[in-house]
């Protein structure tokens, strides 16, 4: 039955077939590949849902806080059979609208098409998914794929659209006409779900996608399909420059505390222990993100947390102990709300090591790495290289020359220290730093300051090698071509990116990307004084 | 650049230039060789080269009567040497292998573990879902894809690459499928859809050219594919493009119930990572991180079993240490560099020493048969050259047949010194001292004299003593002296075990071992009953015996120290096992192509020997290369080259010291034809401007003419 | 039972098109005669025409061109034939072409071969068009979105009206588009080679929308539904229409847009809130309906953000109220910091944190980068812009029932700065 599905479809019959009917009045039977009843069940079945149908009130109980907006839903959709005007259901991400409408349509039972606009990333994958879902493909893909080359353009599409609806809406209609009254009529309506309906905005290279899937419901003139778009982005951001028929819309405002606790108390073991941990955390959480996906993610390790004192979970908390918890779990509540992602770590060796790390934490209000020393591997002379890299993207071009002197030693700048002036030029400097960010460099700039730094570095390196006891050849710094090397994987490393040619001169610039404390990190392992040389302090 | 030497190489360099080759086609221009003249020119210049005083000797035997036996058996040895490098890098390479795959197999088991732990909590429920377009209607929270972080201590990703190819390996064997996603697929000019493609090549053989992630679901579906985890490698993730990748981890969170992808992905620093992705798509993943042994570890590692512990018949001197040392610390800690030095030093060490071929003898069991043989058959040349050989100079060994015995010694010298380095580092692994550093100084031919002397080891180290002289070998004495009983009874086991072979130590190692053990046995039964008493009982019990014992045990490690620890270069004979020639392997690591093109630039007259350049040095000619030319004229300006006063700086240069073209243009005006001439010589000029340009820009000398002054190039000249 | 029926017939009625526009037909000034005179004219007189249908979306322009369209083909059979474009998707000429082609063909029963070259098909096309015109028949064009036919070399429209000049064809091109000056776009050679025939189609006036209102709205007797219930519907919807809230609702909502689809939907709305046991329809229906109609889409997003959102907003407010013409997260964040050691407030909150707020606020599209170019640098150096005004953030805080009061001082007084 494959090969029914795909073969109308192949270029030569497609437009023989399609000749023969006129865009406002199909005539399916020709094209209709689905000839004997067993191929319209199997379409049938691919267009419900897998699961089993629900009931109203587990619908409604499962979303907590979503009643007003389902039971619109629901009115707006309207009963069997009946048509309806396009819906544009919006609301923030993660406010359950997908769910809610995958469910919604579990409930109702009725067939339905779903496009994500996130799998497919591209107008061709859309239409290719819709169409095979509408074509029975969806059982084997690659053939559906297979037939390149097929809908490049969107009016043919439409085409090809048009019929497969037809072609559903007379297999769903023999059906109900075949089970007649014993059965209950289950409709005739299909229902066309685009959801993520926001990223299309960005798919920039053919800008009337949205307008096209936006009159998709008048462009077909098919009473019988329904179209909803789900969209994170309000209405208003596809208003377009000729108009168009807005679709009517249903807003999903984000969830208020009391909706967040009924969706966390869901199906808990323990609702007693789990209401007074929620109690304890949803209020400071809330302050800082409303979202259920971040909320549960925070949540987790700490309500481990939370337990950790309790030798059973199934205990009924009562006042003494909840306070008891609450005590427990009060340092480690502040860490997590200032710090975003905890990485665990697999082996045992350094799960103790992350302990200590989160101590830290409860210390500092900002959770980096807290420890001073580097953590990876880096050559010597790819420290000097980032440093430099790291001096000359703070400190502006002009102030070179009187950063180093020709000898590449530093000048101590002690007289014009307090100089008024500047001390102005240099709050000036921060809030530009501030703003802009650190600055970009030709490759000579960087190299030179290389120099400068390494010519000074040379003395006391001398000394730490007579230390080591041991002689090293001189001019272990001297610039050799592993220099470029050594930028090359720097800028692997994603500590210096190269930003795009500067429109003065044709030369690609460098920009060196490491904070602060990483820099101070990287000076502290080669003992090399690098606050004098950056302009701020 | 047709012209500049430093890409002509000859046969010593040649195997190397192959090697390489091969070496580098696996990643970008991370680690190079620059290929260098021939050593016949380079080593008029350095002095004390062994080299030197065979090409002499030879020399001295081609005018010699029996010339003719001495070429054949000179291509004897030749093939004989060839042999031994072979069998031998062989044997060199196998070890470095093993080693590293025996480093990261722990953390690959790791690795497979939570791989399936985790995918136990993604699975999916049937296959019925997963056709459908839509995800799976549960909760926000399952949206999350499991990622492993893998820290690679290090920015050069170029060891980690062959890491991640091992894990693929060993996943691949376990029961998953493997896909391995480079930074070239995640770009923004590729876009997800190459994400996909690559990743669903990888998985089915046969792809379409148009991938979306239904397709692979459908791909799952099958039997033979179904519930098996799905690891994607991504080896660098600092390298890919930010909104690209997001896009590519969010399309797949909201399929992993259906398909189990799970992220292994290869990290520097966390902040990278934090700074490369938006924390909406963070929340996408778990994260779990792993870290791999630091190249530090890795290094001593590698130096443990290729340098010290079974002699493979080639040594490195001290300074070629230090030297490979100082190029692993300051210019580029990768392995893979320092194993290309270390094949390098080997190459140039059998094809430069006459006698290598000695080498693999180390290896056999009865070396002294072996070498016996050889040097039996030994012709007369090397056999006198090797009684020449500075070290056995020193010796004083004289005689015919001992130069087996003089190698068997060597040998037997290198066992032993590697055994007590061997218990060296155990105690170095104790405080924290890198092998690196022990080895170094452990190899350094002035140390047996200081042995001789005896000072520095005797008397109990103060910290200032050991700050000025900080032999780390003497801080390892130190830390013997300090240890705690029981810990320094488990050095003396592992201790007996180094020494087992080497008889004499072995001896005395046990008799201290055992007199050890004893009183460390009732520390730890006294210890066992006072503890549960009170603790002061026990801290005084173990007073007792313990600076005694140590004493003994670092007396124990002084005298093996003294008697065993002969540095490989001080022992006669050792030039033939011993790689010794630092600068020609700097030169060949280390060389700097800019300033050497440039300096050949300026000079080609010294390369191609003609009578016409020959002439007059400074006044240069138009014989040469037009790019010389060119070059030595862009001299005269400052960074920023007219162009068109260096083109017709360049055509006077050429017509003038071309007298045919200079008559051409004398009479050009009488003939038409001439005129053509002319013109077409003009042109012909032109292009070779032309070219010459391009060649400069390509060697990186120059910049193109940029928008805002077109009629001017930049020279690019860093003093490298 | 009865109730449902007539929701599903007064959705049916909504959802048809031609019986909305129905409403119209008798109107002898209204564009449908119009457009139908002229139509049927050209085709008894077998010669050419052009008109363009203008007006905004949703007064059915499209709706009437059907209509009419169907009655003709009944009124002259066999000699109608349509084709039908869509600015959205033939947009490209020779795609157009191609696409005209392969509907005359459908037509005409021909076999169209997908292979043909473009100045093939405008060939067939022009041949197409004196063939009919020989045999008397009519071929009517429809352009839908005729303003983006006008885009590029308006190469279609100029060999189809140069067409229509020359050859003996009978043909009438119909061009729908809701840009009023669609005709100045017309390059001069298809400008004058076009009929200058334009039909505006305005909005409603409100005895129209009285009329249309009756029409959609009144039960038929005709239907086999209880005359009790229908008789009892139809009042209480007279009653409805009659009463002065429901004129207020009416005005609101016309005052907005009035346009026939606007109130379609409107009554859609309405309707999906009838009163289920009695089956009648309610003034609060309307009402609720009203409200569903005018979000205000920013306060939405507003609604949404959490506390330390507001507070970044507000910082930004602040700096945009201080001239500082251009400010980055990093900015921001001092700013905040300094509020926080100020004011010493419970919401201070790590950077890392911050910084996620800050990207929910760009996700939410209440703030934005202000260019694209600096994708090489990090997102806390990035300049943004700040998409609300001072007003509406100010609603937003008040609005929002949990957020501290000092945000609102913050925002507003002068000695809070």
């Amino acid at each position: 039955m494959a090969k029914d599905g795909v073969i109308p479809l192949s270029p030569g019959r497609k437009t023989r077939s399609s000749s023969q009917l006129s865009p406002s009045k199909p005539s399916p039977q020709n094209v209709y590949p689905f000839s004997s009843q067993t191929q319209s069940q199997e379409l049938i079945h691919c267009l419900y849902t897998s699961e089993e149908p629900i009931s109203l009130e587990t619908l409604i109980s499962s979303f907590p806080g979503r009643k007003p907006q389902i039971l619109e839903i629901l009115r707006l959709v309207g009963s069997l059979n009946s048509p309806m005007f396009p819906l544009l259901i919006y609301g923030g991400p993660s406010t359950g609208k997908t769910i809610a409408i995958l469910q919604i349509f579990r409930y109702l039972n009725r067939p339905f098409v779903y496009a994500g606009c996130r799998t497919c990333y591209s107008p061709r994958i859309l239409f290719d998914s819709i169409l095979r879902q509408l074509l029975l493909h969806g059982r084997n893909p690659i053939k559906g794929n297979s037939g390149t080359k097929r809908y490049e353009k969107p009016s043919e599409f439409i085409d090809l659209l048009r019929i497969a609806l037809v072609q559903a809406i007379n297999a769903l209609k023999e059906r109900n006409l075949k089970s007649g009254s014993e059965e209950v009529d289950r409709g005739k309506m299909i229902y066309m779900i685009f959801d993520n309906f926001e990223l299309l905005r960005s798919w920039d290279k053919n800008s009337n996608i949205v307008p096209l899937l936006l009159r998709i419901h008048e462009m077909l003139k098919i009473p019988e399909v329904g179209v909803i778009y789900i969209s994170s982005s309000t209405p208003d951001a596809y208003y377009l420059c000729t108009g168009s028929i807005e679709p009517i819309t249903i807003y999903f405002p984000d969830y208020t505390l009391e909706d967040l606790h009924g969706i966390f108390m869901r199906n808990q073991p323990n609702p007693k222990l789990y209401s007074s941990f929620l109690s304890v955390v949803l209020k400071p959480f809330f302050r800082v993100t409303r979202r259920v996906d971040e909320l549960s993610v925070a949540f987790q390790p700490l309500f481990q947390q939370y337990c950790k004192p309790l030798v059973d979970r199934s205990v009924v908390p009562d006042e003494a102990m909840k306070r008891k918890l609450f005590d427990n779990l009060q340092p480690y509540l502040t860490v997590a709300l200032n710090d975003l992602f905890n990485v665990p770590s697999w082996s045992s060796h350094q799960t103790k090591q992350e302990g200590d790390h989160q101590k830290k934490g409860i210390r500092k209000s900002n959770r980096k790495e807290a420890s001073n020393e580097l953590d990876f591997h880096m050559s010597m002379s790819a420290k000097y290289l980032l440093l430099s890299a790291f001096i000359a993207s703070r400190n502006p071009a002009t102030l070179d020359a009187s950063l180093f002197d020709s000898s590449g030693g530093l000048i101590n700048r002690k007289r014009n220290k307090n100089s008024q002036m500047s001390m102005d030029r240099k709050d000036s400097m921060a809030e530009q730093i501030l703003l802009k960010g650190p600055g970009s460099f030709p490759l000579e700039r960087l190299l030179a300051i290389f120099q400068c730094i390494t010519s000074v570095a040379e003395s006391l390196v001398e000394e730490e090698q007579h230390e080591n006891g041991t002689v090293v050849e001189s001019g272990s710094f001297g610039l050799t071509s592993d220099v470029l090397l050594q930028l090359s994987s720097l800028c692997n490393a994603n500590f210096i990116c190269k930003s795009g040619s500067c429109p003065l001169e044709g030369s690609t610039r460098y920009r060196c990307t490491i904070d602060e404390e990483m820099a101070v990190r990287v000076a502290k392992s080669i003992n090399f004084p690098l606050s004098s040389y950056l302009y701020r302090r | 650049m047709a012209l500049s030497p430093s890409t002509t190489c000859d046969f010593h360099s040649s195997p190397i230039s192959t090697s390489n080759a091969s070496d580098v086609s696996d990643n970008n221009l991370q680690h190079f060789f620059v290929l260098h003249k021939a050593p016949a020119r380079k080593c008029e210049r350095k002095s004390s080269s062994t080299y030197r005083r065979t090409k002499r000797k030879i020399d001295m035997l081609l005018s010699s009567p029996i010339k003719d036996t001495q070429e054949e058996n000179d291509a004897i040895y030749e093939q004989l040497r060839l042999e031994a490098f072979e069998n031998t890098w062989s044997k060199i390479n196998s070890t470095v292998k093993e080693v590293l795959r025996e480093i990261n197999l722990t953390l690959f088991e790791e690795i497979r573990q939570w791989v399936f732990e985790s995918f136990s909590t993604i699975r999916s429920a049937s296959p019925v879902h997963m056709m459908k377009p839509y995800p799976i209607a549960a909760g926000a929270t399952c949206k999350r894809i499991p990622a492993a972080l893998i820290f690679t201590k290090n920015i050069e990703f170029v060891d980690d690459m062959l890491m991640f190819q091992d894990l693929k390996g060993y996943m691949q064997s376990n029961g998953c499928h493997v896909a391995f996603l480079s930074a070239l697929d995640i770009s923004t000019k590729c876009g997800i859809g190459s994400c996909l493609r690559s990743l669903y090549k990888q998985l089915v053989p046969e792809a379409s050219d148009v991938v979306d992630v239904p397709l692979i679901a459908s791909w799952y579906c099958k039997d033979e594919n179904y519930d098996k985890p799905i690891a994607v490698i991504i080896e660098d993730m600092e390298r890919c493009d930010s909104a690209v990748l997001a896009d590519f981890i969010k399309m797949l969170s909201e399929w992993v119930m259906k398909i189990p992808i799970i992220f292994i992905l290869g990290v520097t620093t966390f902040d990278a990572l934090r700074k490369l992705l938006p924390s909406s798509v963070m929340h996408n993943l778990q994260l779990c991180k792993f870290t791999l042994e630091s190249p530090i570890r890795r290094m001593d590692s590698l130096i443990e079993y290729v340098l010290v512990r079974p002699s493979f018949g080639f040594f490195i001197g001290h300074k070629v240490a230090l030297f490979l040392r100082n190029h692993f610390l300051r210019h580029d800690g990768t392995i893979t560099s320092f194993l290309k030095a270390l094949k390098l030093a080997c190459v140039k060490h059998f094809s430069g020493e006459p006698l290598s071929f000695l080498c693999p003898g180390m290896l056999h069991d009865d070396c002294e048969a072996f070498w016996s043989g050889k040097c039996e058959s030994l012709s007369e040349v090397l056999r006198s050259y090797a009684f020449d050989l500075p070290s056995c100079q020193r010796g004083k060994t004289t005689g015919d047949n001992n130069l087996s015995q003089g190698l068997s010694k060597l040998k037997w010298l290198q066992n032993s010194w590697s055994s007590v380095l061997l218990c060296l580092l155990e105690v170095g692994k104790l405080s924290k001292i890198q092998l690196l550093d022990i080895f170094c100084e452990a190899i350094d031919p002035t140390l047996c004299s200081g042995w001789a002397l005896g000072q520095q080891l005797l008397p109990p180290l103060t910290a200032s003593h050991d700050s000025v002289n900080g032999g780390f070998i003497s801080q390892a004495i130190q830390k013997v002296r300090e240890l705690p009983s029981d810990s320094l009874c488990q050095l003396l086991g592992q201790w007996s075990l180094h020494t087992a072979e080497v008889i004499e130590m072995d001896k005395e190692v046990k008799a201290v071992h055992s007199m050890i053990n004893l009183p460390s046995d009732g520390h730890t039964s006294k210890e066992k009953q006072t503890v549960n008493i009170n603790g002061c009982l026990a801290s005084s019990a173990r007073k007792k015996g313990k600076p005694f014992l140590n004493d003994e045990a670092a007396m124990l490690l002084v005298s093996l120290l003294r008697k065993f620890l002969v540095p490989i270069e001080s022992v006669p004979f050792h030039e033939i096992f011993c790689f010794k020639d630092v600068s020609s392997l700097k030169s060949a690591l280390i060389g700097d192509p800019r300033s050497v093109i440039q300096d050949d630039l300026l000079k080609s007259g010294e390369y191609l020997q003609s009578t016409s350049c020959s002439r007059r040095e400074h006044v240069l000619s138009s014989s040469i290369h037009d790019t010389a030319i060119m070059y030595s004229l862009a001299q005269e300006y400052g960074d920023l080259i007219n162009l068109h006063d260096w083109y017709h700086s360049f055509k006077t240069k050429v017509l003038i010291s071309n007298p045919k073209a200079k008559r051409k243009a004398q009479h050009s005006p009488a003939s038409e034809k001439g005129k053509s001439k002319a013109l077409e010589n003009e042109v012909s000029i032109q292009a070779r401007f032309c070219k010459a340009v391009t060649e400069l820009q390509i060697t990186g000398l120059i910049r193109m003419p940029s928008k805002r002054r077109p009629d001017f190039l930049q020279r690019i000249a860093f003093n490298l | 039972m009865a109730s449902e029926k007539a929701l599903d017939c007064l959705r049916r009625r909504l959802c048809d098109s031609s019986f909305v526009y129905s409403a119209f037909k008798s109107t002898p000034a209204g564009n449908y005669s119009k457009l139908k005179f002229l139509i049927s004219n050209t085709i008894t007189e077998a010669c050419n025409n052009s008109v363009l249908l203008l007006g905004p979306r949703g007064c059915g322009k499209g709706a009437v061109v059907d209509m009419i369209l169907e009655e003709l083909k009944d009124e002259f059979p066999e000699i109608i034939s349509v084709v039908r474009l869509n600015g959205l998707l033939h947009s490209d000429d020779n795609f157009a072409v191609k696409e005209i082609a392969r509907q005359l063909c459908m037509e005409h029963k021909l076999l169209f071969s997908k292979m043909a070259s473009s100045d093939d098909n405008s060939q067939f096309m022009i041949d197409m068009l004196r063939e009919c015109g020989l045999a008397h028949k009519m071929i009517i064009f429809v352009l839908e979105e005729f303003d983006l036919f006008t885009q590029g070399k308006q190469r279609l429209l100029y060999s189809l009206l140069d067409a229509m000049q020359t050859l003996t064809s009978q043909s009438v091109v119909i061009g729908i588009s809701c840009r009023l000056d669609a005709d100045q776009l017309l390059e001069k050679r298809v400008r004058s080679r076009f009929s200058h025939r334009k039909l505006l189609f305005t909005p409603l006036s409100t005895e129209d929308m009285q009329r249309l209102l009756e029409h959609l709205l009144y039960l038929p007797k005709n239907l086999s539904l209880p005359s009790k219930y229908v008789k009892e519907f139809n009042s209480n919807v007279n009653n409805i229409l009659g009463d002065k809230k429901f004129k207020e609702i009416l005005d609101v909502l016309s005052s907005v847009d009035n346009t026939i689809s606007n109130i379609c939907r409107f009554l859609y709305h309405a309707i999906s809130w009838m009163h289920f046991e009695s089956g009648l329809l309610t003034l609060d229906g309307f009402k609720n309906a009203l409200s569903c109609m005018q979000r205000q889409p920013m306060l939405d997003k507003l609604q949404g953000a959490s506390i330390l959102e507001f507070y970044i907003l507000v910082c930004m407010n602040r700096l945009g109220s201080r001239e500082q013409n251009s400010f980055n997260f990093n900015s921001i964040m001092k700013e905040y910091k300094a509020i926080q050691d100020a004011y010493k407030t419970s919401d201070n909150y790590s950077w890392s944190v911050c910084l996620r707020a800050f990207e929910h606020l760009i996700e939410r599209e209440l703030i934005s980068f202000l260019d694209n170019r600096m994708r090489s640098l990090s997102i806390e150096y990035r300049p943004v812009r700040l998409l609300l005004s001072s007003q509406e953030l100010h609603q937003g805080l008040k609005s929002n029932s949990f957020c501290p009061a000092i945000l609102l001082k913050l925002l507003n007084h002068e000695s809070y700065r």
